[in-house]
């Protein structure tokens, strides 16, 4: 009887292990991380707002694996290990490139920055608070001659995810008053609501005719008080 | 020895017997139809009719109480389980429609039809035939204005099992080449389909004519307002994108369409003196000559619960559920006054304080007789029942009015608030209420499609109101959007008056008429008829309208909440004010981006076709 029940316990205890290399597969664990850069220097863009497409051969279903970026140009995906192949999608600040793959291999942690082309780029911001008003200064810039110019915006926020979707305030500026690489100096007012606040975000973003998406600078914290 | 005799005469009777007779094995199936029985009898073709007709595609449409709560008419305030509804983006295959297994089965009746009905009258094969056609156009027009371009297979696709797929393998028409197409069908089957001219629910002459109407409208305004974009969405093979100098074209083509029909003999809807009630009964009741083509139901056959869904919350019949769609302000405010002045609401005055009101409905009187017709608004009635709709009551306190709003539903005042204030209703049996489930969050219910008909709102009977697929009232909106575009505007004038009269409104109440005007007299005279989500697509607005900014009185569903003025001794004591409030279970503003103009195509379809371009921005 107790052979009987150990043989049992055996061969019960056998196929749990056995078992479990058959049906569990072990988690992605290298984590491809990056930016998406131009001329080294990071784009920024709506929080999760465009995306980037991993695709990997060699296996029968094939589907995409959305890699969404934010704010600050920054993305990361868990991935196994292997050889992937990126795209750069349409809808986003910068030239689409569906053709045009970058061949990724993912050995553990692995870092890439994504080269983008953005129709428009904004170099040279900088916010001064001047009583209840927001002086801004930057320069846009065209990169791809044949984009034409449909948005600067500035957007005030009291936290720090802020986009042409959330954001307490919007400064439209006028397109005529914008000339490309040289200095744009805007004024505005400050809303009702933003005007007792301690600090505020700010950044400003250019949209071109081509895209849905604004091109952001990186966001800065200022100080009303 | 007897035994064995009656043993052989049974065996010798068994044997012979049978021999003479095989046919009698021979027997129908009484659970298959064979080819030659459906394609030889008209009944069995119309049911096979009537299985395709039921499966007709709409988005937002056919009582879709979900879909309609996902645009800037409305929101969702039904079962919390859905309020992903409230808190959504459109994602890349919003709207996704691609829809072959429909198209094969229809490509297949139709080469049945040709080959194996052999016994049906001419006149019969002729009108079915049409039918087939006029569905399999109908789904065309909704793949394109979902998808752009796509395969055009009008006949069944057989694998010849050579090792090779590629003939299989059709790739995207052109944009406009679907549209073409769905015109030259409608032109080739509209005078076979005239047998059908005294049914509203199969289709007939008009009904092709009027899918003509909408389908080349769409065309046009495509190929004029695509091209007007800074940066124009088209893909190199045309996919996407059609041509602007063939608008004007279209124009005519959907201008001349919609005057056919109204040289028929159908009639704007006008059997009741009182116009608000009237346009209600238009969709309500079955009468009239308004409805060109509609899906039909029945109590005890083919019901829906379109009531059950909507009903007002204090008339709901059943155990569960109400007041799922809540209309938005800025739907309310979409129709006009009386005069012929902007419909927004006077909640407040220049000076920015309430303007009290001594009945709660007077906010909504001398409006567009449609907005009675399509939402229920507070002070107004259902099934001869007042609404009881009051967000609460409002107390002056330190130079400005605070609100408060009752613990439950319909409670009446007593002395929570201090004795002073005591009496009368505190909040209404139908709210509103802020993030309360199966009431309205907004201060809204629809009216429109909701059956007044006894125990429509039970899930036991359910309603059986019909869907119309196309209308008079539309008619009259194409033809004054095409004539405007083609530069006719006293034409088109003349169309919207028209329409505008049977909304109350005096004789030629509008002279100088604008794009705007048309574009929001289709807002409000198509309202939760599946219209609004295309109209905005095809004059490239909808990215402009819900640009998904957090403020944005488009993008961002409203509601405006009623409150009784509790004010003692003061000239406003009993009086209503109401506040503009955004509701707390509307979570995300809609958000509507470029690539949501055309839907994204199934990865599936990608990987099986490699002559699939993909729609831009995807």
């Amino acid at each position: 009887m107790k052979k009987k029940i150990t043989a049992i316990l055996t061969i019960a205890l056998g196929l749990f292990v056995t078992g479990c290399e058959y049906d569990n597969f072990e988690a992605p664990r290298a984590i491809l991380s990056g930016k998406v850069v131009f001329d080294g220097q990071p784009i920024g863009v709506r929080n999760n707002g465009p995306e980037l497409e991993l695709w990997q051969d060699g296996y029968p279903l094939r589907a995409l694996i959305p890699v969404y970026i934010n704010h600050a140009g920054e993305f990361s995906a868990t991935l196994f290990d292997g050889q992937y192949k990126l795209v750069r999608k349409g809808n986003s600040p910068w030239l689409h490139q569906s053709t045009d793959t970058i061949l990724v291999d993912v050995r553990g942690n692995t870092t890439l920055d994504v080269p983008v082309v953005p129709y428009f780029n904004i170099t040279n911001e900088s916010f001064q608070i001047g009583g209840e008003q927001i002086v801004a200064s930057f320069e846009v810039q065209q990169i791809v001659e044949s984009a034409q110019l449909d948005q600067v915006r500035i957007y005030l926020r009291k936290s720090m995810l802020t986009d042409h979707v959330v954001f307490d305030q919007e400064i439209n500026v006028d397109r005529g008053s914008v000339e490309l690489g040289s200095e744009t100096r805007i004024t505005a007012a400050i809303s009702e609501n933003l005007k007792s606040s301690d600090y505020l975000f700010v950044r400003v973003g250019v949209k071109s005719t081509a895209s849905g998406e604004y091109c952001y600078t990186p966001v800065q914290k200022i100080f009303l008080k | 020895m007897k035994k064995l005799y009656i043993c052989l005469a049974m065996f010798a009777a068994i044997t012979f017997g049978s021999c003479n007779h095989d046919e009698w094995f021979d027997r129908d199936s009484k659970s298959l139809i064979t080819d030659e029985q459906l394609w030889n009898d008209p009944k069995l073709v119309t049911s096979l009719l009537a299985n395709y007709y039921n499966r007709l595609p709409s988005l937002h449409g056919v009582f879709n109480t979900g879909g309609m709560t996902e645009l800037d008419d409305a929101m969702w305030s039904g079962h919390r389980d859905q309020n992903w509804r409230n808190d959504f983006q459109f994602g890349d295959d919003y709207g996704r429609y691609w829809d072959y297994g429909l198209i094969r089965d229809i490509n297949l009746s139709l080469e049945n039809m040709e080959t194996l009905s052999v016994s049906l009258t001419d006149a019969d094969k002729r009108l079915f035939i049409a039918e087939f056609r006029f569905i399999r156009a109908f789904v065309y027009f909704e793949m394109v204005k979902r998808m752009g371009g796509v395969p055009l297979v009008t006949t069944q696709m057989v694998y010849d099992f050579s090792g090779d797929p590629t003939p299989l393998q059709v790739p995207r028409a052109k944009e406009h080449e679907v549209y073409d197409f769905v015109y030259s069908e409608m032109e080739a089957i509209k005078e076979d389909l005239a047998a059908n001219n005294a049914s509203k629910t199969r289709a007939n002459s008009y009904a092709a004519l009027a899918l003509e109407s909408r389908a080349m409208l769409y065309a046009a305004s495509l190929a004029k307002y695509n091209n007007l974009m800074g940066e124009p969405i088209a893909t190199p093979g045309g996919e996407v994108g059609i041509p602007a100098s063939m608008a004007d074209e279209y124009y005519r083509k959907s201008l001349a369409a919609s005057k056919a029909i109204l040289t028929g003999s159908y009639q704007l809807f006008n059997e009741n003196p009182d116009k608000g009630a009237n346009f209600y009964d238009m969709l309500n009741k079955k009468t009239g000559n308004e409805v060109i083509f509609a899906k039909d139901y029945a109590v005890g056959l083919k019901v829906h619960r379109f009531a059950y869904d909507n009903i007002v919350k204090s008339l709901t019949e059943d155990n569960e559920s109400s007041s799922t769609i809540s209309p938005s302000l800025s739907l309310i405010e979409s129709f006009d006054y009386l005069d012929g002045t902007k419909g927004t609401l006077k909640d407040r005055d220049a000076l920015g304080n309430y303007v009290p009101y001594s009945r709660i409905e007077e906010i909504f009187e001398n409006k567009d007789a449609r907005l009675y017709g399509t939402v229920i608004y507070p002070g107004s009635t259902f099934r001869n029942r007042p609404v009881s709709i009051q967000a609460g009551v409002a107390t002056w306190q330190n130079g400005n009015y605070r609100f408060h709003t009752a613990p439950e539903l319909g409670q009446q005042l007593e002395n929570q608030l201090g004795e002073d204030y005591a009496g009368g209703l505190w909040t209404g049996f139908d709210g509103p209420k802020d993030d309360a489930q199966d009431v309205s969050n907004t201060g809204f219910y629809i009216r429109k499609f909701v059956s007044d008909a006894p125990a429509a709102s039970t899930r036991g009977t359910s309603a059986a109101n019909w869907w119309p697929w196309f209308r008079l009232g539309e008619v009259y909106l194409n033809a004054a959007e095409a004539a405007f575009e083609l530069g006719r505007t006293d034409e088109a004038r003349g169309y919207v008056n028209i329409l505008r009269e049977r909304a109350g409104f005096p004789p030629n109440s509008i002279s100088l008429l604008s794009m705007e005007m048309i574009r929001n007299e289709r807002r409000v005279e198509l309202a939760f008829e599946d219209h609004r989500f295309f109209d905005l697509k095809r004059w490239r607005l909808a990215h402009i309208v819900w640009n998904g900014a957090e403020d944005d009185p488009n993008a961002v569903v409203r509601g405006l909440y009623g409150y009784r003025i509790v004010r003692p001794g003061h000239a406003d004591h009993g009086k209503f004010i109401f506040e503009r409030v955004r509701p707390s279970r509307f979570r995300r503003a809609r958000f509507f981006r470029l690539a949501n103009y055309y839907a994204s195509i199934e990865q599936r379809v990608l990987d099986h076709n490699p002559k699939i371009v993909r729609n831009p921005f995807h």
